[in-house]
């Protein structure tokens, strides 16, 4: 593998982009800041996420609970604690519980791993409203102590840098190829000696972290919380949407897919949520039919194979319908040659 | 040192039971440094189970394994892996979506590793000549032109070498080989026959062979294990094996008696 030369390219790519968002604050308007918010916060989601559920094939819907976990965590210390530290609390939480989700679900595979995922969301948000009602009395928090815009700004950031950072190393280490192996051969990679079972709780704990992390700094981003809206299900989905859009398995898939769909999301959304929702459809229908491998996968021989495809179809479909194939089918036929 | 020290691999009365099928019957079986065992049977036997339950990749229902001494009873097969015990699949599974040497390096970086010679440098201790590498890996198994295509994208037969590369790249001292040959050609049968004593010979491996073609098997082995519904019925050299009455009635046939004449 060339892995050292894609190193530094994709480390440059890092530095590049870290360097454009710092300075977004300075000559971009309010309406750019939240749009690169948003996109900062599915860049780390659907980074972590990929690097675990792409490389190892578990496809997980939990990353609402702990995103919702981490927000729940920054609202109910942050008038207690630092900013800092309420952050680090909500991510180590998020992990916390994703060992123990890890070490009860991950010996299942496929469709019955996703479904328990995202029942055991259900479970932590429905746990958490009811402990809200019965202990608190209340069903939301009211966010006192809000911290500045750019200081969220620069913890997402942080966030989603580190989050690259150490998703483009883990990839190359031993940790990664172990992911890699699992996704392509679970029982083989055990008994080529990975101890598949901590490598994919780590990984995934990986993955809950950064949720948290995300989780705990967005959370100040609403005034008001309640179960509803820090563990709204659509968040995990669109990070898996994000995910596979951009190529789940790829580095920078993610990115890409994520700068798309806050773009789509931010302009879209307030005229016509709908049509939003229908555009998310339609390019998740798209990218499966024509782009497994994401839209990190696009390269110039993709197009040319495209309009290769559509030339041929073209090209058949007027045979078809100019009725030539049936004079052909029926001269064959003539000439005894049966089944042209 | 006793005799039963010196063993590589001992399996005492190794019972595999799925709900009411026992598939592996109380099977006891010990292999000694550098011997080239087989184990045939008729379809169902068992084999691929027993094989299963010796690589810890099928739990044991009871009995007792050791590898190198060392009870590995109830272990998982990293375990088993990390003990020198390598196996191959019968339908190969290599990774596909990865290139052949990456393949390789696999097993190089997890079972296969060993402790450097100055921590972080140097050679790596105690490891083969042969097997130091990726690249001498893949030219003991002759697949070094073939490196950097993708695992998917090389012939089955030159997957099923690969899948011998894999086992190899853990630095085994015992490889459990499950139908290597079966869909080959003659002559690819016999080089797999072939590197697989040669592999024996150079790197004091022991390896434990399943096979279905039984010509093979019992001209290439010292000695064949032969089972027969989950019980072993026979232990012992190919030419007295083939002439157990046993063996015959579950088995061979007459006509594999005669064939086999020329075997002494």
């Amino acid at each position: 593998m060339n892995s050292n030369a894609n190193l530094w390219r994709d480390v440059l790519v890092l530095f590049g982009l870290t360097g454009w968002a710092l300075a977004l604050p300075s000559y971009g308007s309010e309406f750019a800041l939240s749009m690169a918010l948003t996109c900062l916060m599915y860049v780390a989601l659907s980074t972590s996420w990929g690097f675990f559920c792409g490389s190892s094939r578990y496809l997980s819907l939990a990353t609402s609970a702990f995103f919702g976990l981490g927000a729940y965590t920054t609202a109910m210390n942050l008038d207690t604690m630092a900013w800092a530290s309420a952050i680090a609390l909500g991510s180590a939480i998020a992990a916390a519980v994703a060992v123990v989700m890890g070490l009860a679900v991950l010996h299942l595979r496929g469709t019955y791993f996703a479904v328990l995922t995202f029942g055991m969301a259900e479970l932590i948000r429905h746990a958490i409203s009811y402990y809200e009602k019965s202990v608190h009395g209340t069903v939301g928090r009211v966010l006192t102590t809000v911290p500045e815009m750019s200081t969220i700004y620069h913890t997402v950031l942080l966030l989603a840098v580190v989050t690259v950072a150490l998703s483009i190393w883990l990839r190359r280490t031993k940790f990664g190829l172990a992911l890699l192996g699992i996704g392509g051969d679970e029982q083989r990679a055990q008994t080529l000696g990975v101890n598949t079972r901590w490598v994919k709780v780590a990984g995934f704990a990986f993955t809950a972290a950064v949720a948290g992390g995300v989780g705990a700094a967005m959370a100040v981003r609403w005034t008001y919380i309640d179960p509803h809206t820090a563990f709204n299900p659509f968040i995990g989905f669109q990070t898996v949407l994000i995910a596979l859009i951009g190529g789940a398995m790829t580095l920078w898939g993610p990115l890409i897919a994520a700068i798309v769909f806050s773009i789509l999301a931010e302009t879209l959304r307030l005229q016509a949520p709908q049509i939003y929702m229908m555009t998310l459809g339609l390019l998740l229908i798209l990218s499966v039919l024509y782009l497994p491998g994401g839209l990190a996968s696009m390269r110039w021989q993709t197009f040319k194979d495209w309009y290769r495809d559509m030339r041929q179809w073209y090209k058949d479909t007027r045979y078809e319908w100019s009725g030539e194939k049936a004079r052909d089918k029926q001269r064959a036929k003539e000439r005894r040659i049966v089944g042209l | 040192m006793s005799a039963s020290e010196k063993l590589l691999l001992q399996a005492q009365d190794v019972t595999v039971r799925f709900g009411g099928l026992t598939a592996v019957d109380a099977v006891s079986m010990n292999i000694a440094p550098g011997e080239l065992v087989g184990i045939m049977g008729p379809n169902g036997a068992g084999k691929t189970t027993f094989f299963n339950a010796i690589s810890g990749v099928t739990p044991l229902t009871s009995g007792q394994l050791k590898v190198d001494g060392r009870s590995l009873t109830g272990a998982l097969p990293h375990q088993f892996a990390k003990r020198g015990l390598a196996r191959t699949f019968q339908t190969p599974r290599v990774f596909s979506d990865l290139p052949v040497s990456e393949n390789i390096r696999f097993g190089l970086m997890f079972a296969g590793r060993r402790p450097r010679k100055y921590v972080f440098w140097g050679e790596e201790k105690g490891v083969p000549w042969a097997l130091r590498d990726t690249a001498s890996i893949l030219s003991v198994i002759g697949l070094s032109e073939l490196a950097d295509l993708p695992a998917a994208a090389i012939t089955p037969s030159q997957q099923r070498v690969l899948e011998i590369g894999m086992a190899l790249s853990t630095r085994p001292r015992i490889l459990l080989l499950d139908e290597v040959a079966a869909g080959l050609t003659e002559i690819e049968v016999e080089e797999m026959a072939r590197l697989i004593r040669r592999l024996r010979d150079e790197l004091d491996l022991s390896v434990i062979w399943i096979e279905h073609a039984v010509k093979v098997l019992l001209k290439h082995v010292e000695r064949v294990i032969v089972l027969n519904q989950g019980k072993k019925i026979a232990d012992g050299k190919p030419s007295d094996v083939v002439r157990d009455k046993e063996v015959i009635e579950a088995y061979l046939g007459d006509e594999m008696v005669n064939d086999s004449e020329g075997l002494t």
